[in-house]
């Protein structure tokens, strides 16, 4: 990484401006420990590696990948939720990277998750009222009958009946489940919600509801959001700016139309041509990007560009040189591309035939 | 090769518990009761004051403590387990006398025990639902519930005594060496055996049983089958080795029961095995002999222990690798 | 679509099915299905009516007017001195070795055992659940040590503690709830220990952390509730384990000493006189045997009606319940087709749809 792609994301001086969240060459390596008779580490694998990003106050990051690039490992690591190997996470200008718990307990206030699934998310043996209220408990913020008006006043935010207070998760649905994960993250009014695949496991119309919730609940409480997902249509929908990332990296990174739109790395071209067009007419016109091979281990990442094995335009330089994230010629200065090669503006790269390397 | 490395692992481990125990006793015995106690433990409750004091004398009981560990030790070492002050004989004569008694019905017992309840557990198994299966299972769950020594005072009650109360004199209590008579031997380790054996196959025909059907439900199983493996060749080649592996290793863990069973049997029976020396070594007071009794149970437990891991290593090769 | 919509579709869902507003718990239901298990009723009913004989005992002392530690040598023992047999001179169940009324002794028995078992494991459960908790929830060294003293523990042969113990100190009732309690809480401890591994790892747990809980208020308000039924099962089936230990120990002479009566030494005694004396060993231990069938029974019962589902998908795919022939009244099949029909109404009152 040159300087240059360090110098595209706000400094800690520059924290006055309505940046929430900063992600500072973020990296989380686990160790693979070997059979022996003492635990030594025999390999890393490299979930994440030198990512940078910023969220924006009352804005919405969307992070898209494939399964295994590192997202929910790097959203756990912003929530502080796993210790970083090294980098920092700056929130509201403060450095929260590996604070111990106590430290970090007043964050916790701030930064909530919502979780993929809506069966595992929820304590099967507590009651639904008490799952809401965790977060006063904790805080110890209210107590007795206090408690129980937030959370039924919770409960009819989110869409829920406050008259369920007492009931289990196993009587509520899928999408009633989800509602109450949100209502969980709500209860302490946080500034930042993380979205771990939140509708991933909702079926499509019951997506829709649960994504308009989320919608009004930004506009109501100036709520930002990291939204975490594989579906890049959901992903387009709810983001201002979208990073995608690729094998522990970040490939691109811009504000939505930017990227959806005039997508410059060839990872991020070849994912929304992947993508179900809602016209069947355009979805005729478009050309398919086949990428042959499968994804890497992260264990044993390929060298230089991670994706160059893969990748339909790569060249020698893509195998030796990690390529930075950087602007490229013809873009508005906030999105970024890490890529040698990017696809250019009218160009088809299905069409791009695998020339010479390695 | 892995085989190899994995006995030594074990047999090393059985040193160090071995050792502990040893340790542990001593502790017990000679630091953690106040001084004048000691020796009148390990003297008898009948002792003299003059035998208390031969007894300190023998003992070096005035030592340093770190001096009398390292003869304990010692003499441990060199297969000495002391001396009984009551009975006025080495330990290890009076083991010697009641081992035979303890190792018949030890070996009878568990072999009953295996083959009736593995046995029950199988035939359940392949019959289940059928009558055989719901009688064993009546059977097995009055037997769990039962402690050793009531079912042997009810079987001596209804067996031994109507029996003998008719003329039939094959059962009895007591022991009768096997050099002396067989059918002597035999009378009177029927109902010891029966006893030892009876929870204990009661426990394990619930295990295997359960273990089996499990294992039966496999989709491997379906395979064999569907392959045309005959269901006597699917069962026993296939299904059963892989649906002991939990039993094996309960074995283990109930290495500890078998213990009290042998005990509670010998005292119930009157077979003054090692067992039954040592209970009634504590009556009189003869510490010596129980922490001989201690050590040697130690050894039993290690060894015994040892031959399961080794199974459980044959049945399951993948515990040799790790 | 607009948030009235949105509000438009939850309400209608939500409206749909009338039901009732409080949700049943897990400990509502079990307790549904066990009283409709005829042997589990019929197992509560005989160990509460053996608690009530043993809270009652000094009132059988006072009925018979034969107090427990009493001798009757003249009207309690025959012309040869050897104990009377039930019914004779006033005795209901005959009278032991020096003329002492059996009743009343087996009553008093029964306390001391009862007392035993329910304490011991009592004591062992709390102590085995929060040893298993940290042991499972904090991991690292904490869990490898605590594991290897669970093992340890496991492995060893407790008779021969409680030997080596007797030969030291005098044989007392606390020690004899010291050593059933030491080696009752281990094999609780393991359980919970597994149970805490595999669930440390729900996302639940996953989003308490994320709130800033602390690992304390997660043991003990997230993961045990989820624990509390397999423990319960298991100090159910614990308690016959450890009445039948108190015997053993009294029996062999190292347990409760005498004259203070345990089934366990009433029957050592009565080891000289099973020839003259049937009732003598027969009384003791049919009570004996009866209490921890008892126990078995509703263990088995408790643990049947926690999770109906287990033990239902056996060899080739058949379904069978392990009800251990305890249908006598219906076939099998019947049986389980009760249990099915019971399942489904009470356990999932909304079919799991998606629906907003």
């Amino acid at each position: 990484m040159t300087e240059s792609a360090v110098d595209d994301f706000p400094s800690e001086a520059d924290m006055g401006s309505d940046v929430l969240v900063t992600a500072d060459k973020l990296t989380k390596h686990f160790p693979v420990y070997g059979s022996g008779v003492v635990r030594r580490a025999v390999a890393q694998v490299r979930a994440v590696d030198q990512v940078s990003l910023t969220i924006r106050k009352g804005r919405t990051l969307g992070l898209v990948g494939e399964t295994g690039c590192g997202k929910s490992t790097l959203a756990r690591c912003i929530a502080g939720l796993i210790p970083v190997t090294s980098g920092k996470v700056y929130f509201e200008g403060r450095d929260i990277t590996n604070l111990s718990r106590r430290a970090m307990q007043p964050f916790r206030r701030e930064i909530q998750m919502i979780f993929q699934d809506p069966y595992g998310s929820l304590n099967p043996r507590r009651r639904v009222g008490a799952i809401i209220g965790d977060p006063f408990a904790v805080h110890k913020t209210s107590t007795g009958a206090e408690r129980k008006r937030a959370v039924q006043d919770l409960m009819a935010r989110v869409g829920l009946n406050p008259e369920h207070y007492n009931r289990f998760p196993a009587e509520f649905s899928g999408g009633q489940r989800q509602r109450i994960g949100v209502a969980r993250a709500l209860a302490l009014r946080p500034k930042l919600i993380i979205c771990d695949e939140p509708v991933s496991a909702l079926d499509v119309s019951i997506q829709a509801q649960v994504l308009n919730l989320l919608a009004d609940l930004q506009d109501d409480f100036g709520l930002s959001y990291l939204f975490i997902a594989h579906d890049l249509e959901v992903v387009r929908h709810v983001s201002d700016a979208v990073t995608v990332m690729y094998l522990g990296r970040v490939a691109e990174y811009g504000p939505g139309d930017a990227v959806y739109d005039h997508p410059r790395h060839p990872y991020s071209a070849a994912l929304l041509s992947a993508a179900p067009a809602a016209d069947p007419d355009s979805a005729a016109q478009r050309q398919r990007v086949l990428l042959t091979g499968d994804v890497p281990s992260p264990i044993n990442p390929p060298s230089g560009c991670r994706f160059h094995p893969r990748c339909p335009k790569a060249r020698d330089l893509c195998a030796t040189a990690d390529p930075p994230l950087e602007t490229k010629a013809g873009d508005p200065a906030a999105h970024l591309t890490a890529c040698h090669y990017p696809v250019q503006e009218g160009e088809i790269l299905a069409r791009a035939g695998r020339r010479e390397h390695r | 090769m892995g085989m190899a490395r994995f006995l030594i692992r074990r047999i090393l481990a059985g040193l160090l518990v071995l050792w502990v125990v040893a340790t542990l006793t001593f502790f017990l015995f000679f630091v953690a009761v106040p001084e004048g106690v000691v020796a009148r433990n390990l003297a008898g409750r009948a002792a003299t004051p003059a035998v208390i004091a031969q007894v300190e004398r023998n003992l070096g009981l005035n030592q340093p403590k770190a001096v009398q560990y390292w003869h304990y030790v010692d003499h441990l070492l060199h297969g000495n387990l002391g001396f009984s002050y009551y009975t006025q004989q080495p330990v290890t004569t009076i083991i010697k006398q009641a081992l035979p008694a303890t190792i018949s019905v030890v070996i009878g017992g568990v072999l009953l025990w295996l083959i009736a309840g593995l046995g029950t557990g199988i035939l359940s198994a392949t019959r289940a639902r059928s009558l055989f299966d719901r009688v064993a299972t009546v059977g097995v769950l009055a037997g769990v519930s039962a402690p050793t020594f009531i079912v042997g005072e009810l079987l001596i009650v209804a067996v031994y005594v109507q029996l003998s109360n008719h003329g039939i004199t094959f059962i009895q209590t007591g022991y009768t060496p096997i050099t002396q008579s067989f059918s002597g031997w035999l009378g009177t380790m029927i109902l010891p055996w029966i006893t030892l054996a009876v929870v204990q196959a009661a426990v394990y025909t619930r295990l295997s049983r359960g273990s089996l059907l499990d294992t039966l439900g496999e989709d491997y199983i379906r395979t064999a089958r569907s392959k045309g493996i005959s269901e006597r060749r699917v069962l026993y080649r296939h299904a059963v080795r892989s649906a002991m592996t939990p039993v094996v290793s309960q074995l283990g863990i109930d290495v500890g029961a078998l213990l009290g069973g042998v005990i509670v049997v010998e005292q119930v029976f009157g077979l003054q095995g090692v067992g039954q020396q040592t209970v009634t070594a504590i009556s009189q007071g003869d510490g010596q002999l129980v922490i001989g009794f201690v050590i040697l149970a130690a050894l039993f437990v290690v060894v015994a222990n040892l031959i399961v891991d080794l199974s459980y290593a044959l049945l399951d090769p993948r515990v040799r690798v790790n | 679509m607009s948030i009235t919509e949105v509000q438009f579709q939850a309400t209608a869902v939500e409206d749909a099915p009338a039901k009732a507003i409080e949700g049943r718990s897990q400990w509502q239901l079990t307790w549904r299905r066990l009283t409709g298990d005829w042997v589990a009723v019929m197992s509560m009913v005989v160990v509460v009516l053996i608690c009530a004989f043993a809270l009652c005992a000094p009132l059988i002392a006072a009925a018979t007017g034969h107090p427990v530690y009493h001798a009757f040598p003249n009207k309690g023992t025959n012309a040869f001195g050897q104990p009377v047999g039930p019914g004779v001179n006033g005795f209901p169940l005959g009278t032991d070795a020096i003329g002492r009324d059996l009743l009343v002794r087996i009553a008093y028995g029964a306390r001391i055992s009862l007392f035993v078992g329910l304490f011991t494991t009592a004591v062992a459960a709390v102590f085995g659940v929060s040893v298993g908790l940290i042991a499972g929830y904090f991991g690292g060294w904490v869990d490898t040590v605590l594991a290897r003293i669970i093992d340890a523990v496991l492995a060893f042969p407790f008779i021969v503690l409680a030997l080596a113990l007797a030969a030291v100190l005098n044989p007392s009732l606390g020690i004899v709830i010291g050593v059933i309690t030491f080696f009752s809480w281990a094999g609780i401890s393991r359980i919970v220990r597994g149970q805490t591994l595999s669930l440390k790892e729900k996302e639940y747990i996953e989003a308490a952390r994320s709130l800033g809980a602390g690992p304390w208020r997660i043991m003990f308000i997230d993961i045990m509730p989820n624990l509390l039924g397999p423990v319960l099962v298991l100090a159910t089936l614990y308690i016959p384990t450890a009445v039948s230990f108190e015997a053993t120990l009294s029996f062999l002479g190292i347990g409760i000493p005498p004259p203070a009566p345990s089934w366990g030494n009433i029957l050592a005694e009565a080891q000289d006189h099973y020839q003259t004396a049937w009732w003598y060993v027969v009384f003791p231990a049919a009570v004996l045997l009866i209490t921890t069938l008892a126990f078995n029974l509703l263990g088995d019962g408790v643990r049947d009606a926690m999770d109906p589902r287990t033990e239902r998908i056996l060899a080739g795919g058949k379904t069978a319940t392990r009800r251990r022939g305890k249908h006598r009244g219906l076939s099998l099949d019947e049986a389980i087709l009760v249990g099915e029909q019971a399942d489904l109404s009470v356990d999932h009152p909304i079919s799991r749809t998606e629906e907003g």
